[in-house]
């Protein structure tokens, strides 16, 4: 039924959240309802806003290392990554190989354990209860690879100006090893249970199509931009840390339905498997940490630095007065410009569609609210 | 490198200065500094070079506010920063009927600066509760508040010593 024929009587608001299972944190949408159908769905943001901008712009900048991992908890050390290599390209410090082979391989490890807890989180919502089970199984293989080597499950504060802040030894190559043969021969079986299932495909096939010049408008970016046909990864467009020496393909949707969005992400998780082969193969030897100061001063001017989050674009843009303490820091992250989308993308969509749609787009609510 | 070349062709014809920057240094290509009132031609300029919106942010500094607008592009490496003052008011035009993306990232900068977004369709706090409108965060107390030119990238020291060194002599 199209807006203008729509009797007023069936017009009414719903709210959904902030405690709803299917926003995965505290995020609440009003939802302008026709009916089943959605007129305009409206996000309702900060019910968890720690104001991280204003954290980092009052203390010294090392002191906001444990800051990073606490606004994307799904993909912590891209948000520490970024962050070590924005001081690293202001202050002109040298990463040693060995660290930078650390970093991709561990951030890649987090990349799947995010992508795992997404696909269960989808399924979930969908109504399938049982794909979580599995997924959860798997990512507890990183988690306790990653706790072992970083000391923590979830809010990692392993990445350093200059490098890593420990070592890793032969017990995590060996356990990363047996963990990408693991989840290789797990891949058949999702792909059986869930990907080829005619009940999941009827719920997210044509349901949220996003194009790229919606993409561009809103800045969406990372699975929602390779989901509608835009192979853009900053692992690939903006070359960092040592990305360029792994062969790695980029995989991309065709019709930017949220179909193609859970398929791009499930293909990446072999791409990072295909990345940490290699960086094991070869991990070369040497120190992990450069020689950093322990009191650096910022040199003054701007600067930016843009990594591959989990969910994509993940951008620190930092003002420096010359002091320790940065006068300016802008996070940019990823969900915050994804669900922008919602009010355009959801327009008169069912509900339960809305609900997939909103689940393809992977958010992260704590990111959204930083 | 021409491609960026290009896109600094088309963006002269609205900016103040064009000053192409070391990415290797300073992770973006290209900054641009607007008139307050050419903001909107710019974002359409980069609108039809196809960038997408990185972001919408402000920076408090003396003696106006900056808004900051970063770009980039989906094909192509080039990473574009533009930047203007508030006017007397405080305001500077939107441009989140170009980029629907910009919607959010100007409510916000409204909530925590105060900037107001002229002809924003919707200018409503977004992450500030009601009774917090006018609390504005992220400004500079007096003691804290820095020049515009103390955050600015410092001039190559080559050049630096060449200028000074006359005004030395005299």
């Amino acid at each position: 039924m199209s807006e203008a024929q729509a009797p007023l009587h069936h017009r009414f608001h719903l709210n959904m959240g902030p405690q709803h299972p299917s926003t995965h944190g505290v995020l609440r949408v009003i939802l302008e309802m026709d009916g089943e159908y959605v007129l305009n769905p409206q996000p309702v943001l900060g019910y968890g806003h720690r104001m991280q901008e204003k954290m980092a712009e009052a203390r010294a900048w090392p002191g906001f290392y444990p800051n990073t991992a606490r606004m994307d908890y799904a993909g912590a050390l891209h948000y520490n990554h970024g962050y070590c290599a924005l001081i690293e390209r202001l202050a002109g410090i040298e990463v040693p190989p060995r660290a930078e082979y650390i970093r991709v391989i561990t951030s890649e490890l987090n990349r799947i354990a995010s992508h795992l807890l997404w696909y269960g989180a989808l399924l979930l919502d969908l109504g399938a209860f049982t794909p979580i089970l599995y997924t959860f199984d798997d990512r507890e293989q990183i988690l306790d690879i990653l706790e072992d080597i970083t000391g923590s499950r979830l809010t990692y504060c392993y990445f350093r100006a200059g490098g890593v802040s420990r070592d890793i030894d032969d017990k995590f190559v060996e356990r990363t090893r047996a963990f990408i043969t693991r989840l290789r021969s797990r891949f058949p079986m999702l792909e059986k249970l869930v990907n080829g299932n005619v009940i999941f495909l009827k719920r997210v096939e044509g349901v949220g199509i996003i194009d790229k010049d919606m993409c561009q408008r809103y800045g969406a970016t990372g699975p929602v931009a390779r989901g509608a046909g835009v192979p853009y990864d900053v692992r690939r467009a903006e070359p960092y840390s040592v990305y360029p020496e792994f062969d790695f393909e980029i995989p991309v949707g065709e019709n930017g339905d949220s179909l193609d969005r859970f398929l791009v992400r499930f293909k990446e998780m072999e791409q990072s498997l295909r990345i940490i082969e290699q960086a094991l193969d070869r991990l070369p030897d040497g120190p992990v940490m450069a020689k950093v100061p322990k009191k650096l001063k910022l040199s003054p001017g701007d600067v930016s630095f843009a990594v591959e989050a989990a969910r994509g674009e993940l951008t620190y843009y930092l003002i420096s007065d010359g002091t320790e303490v940065p006068y300016r820091m802008r996070i940019r992250v990823p969900s915050y410009s994804n669900l922008s989308v919602l009010p355009e993308l959801c327009h008169g969509m069912l509900l339960s569609d809305l609900v997939a749609a909103m689940g393809s787009l992977d958010l992260v609510i704590p990111e959204i609210d930083r | 490198m021409r491609q960026t070349e290009d896109v600094q062709r088309a963006v002269q014809a609205v900016a103040v200065a064009v000053t192409p920057v070391e990415y290797g240094q300073r992770g973006y290509h290209l900054l641009v500094e607007l008139e307050n009132g050419r903001v909107r031609d710019f974002a359409r300029i980069m609108h039809d070079q196809g960038y997408f919106i990185g972001f919408v942010t402000a920076v408090h500094v003396a003696p106006a506010i900056e808004v900051r607008y970063q770009f980039a592009h989906f094909d192509r490496q080039s990473r574009v920063m533009g930047f203007t003052t508030v006017d007397a008011a405080g305001a500077v035009p939107t441009i989140a009927d170009i980029f629907p993306g910009a919607n959010w990232h100007e409510r916000e900068t409204r909530d925590f600066y105060g900037v107001v977004f002229t002809g924003h369709p919707n200018l409503e706090p977004l992450i500030l509760p009601e009774e917090d409108v006018d609390l504005k965060p992220l400004l500079k107390s007096e003691k804290n508040l820095k020049d515009a030119a103390a955050v600015r990238w410092p001039e190559p020291k080559v050049a630096e010593d060449t200028a000074a060194a006359p005004a030395a002599k005299e």
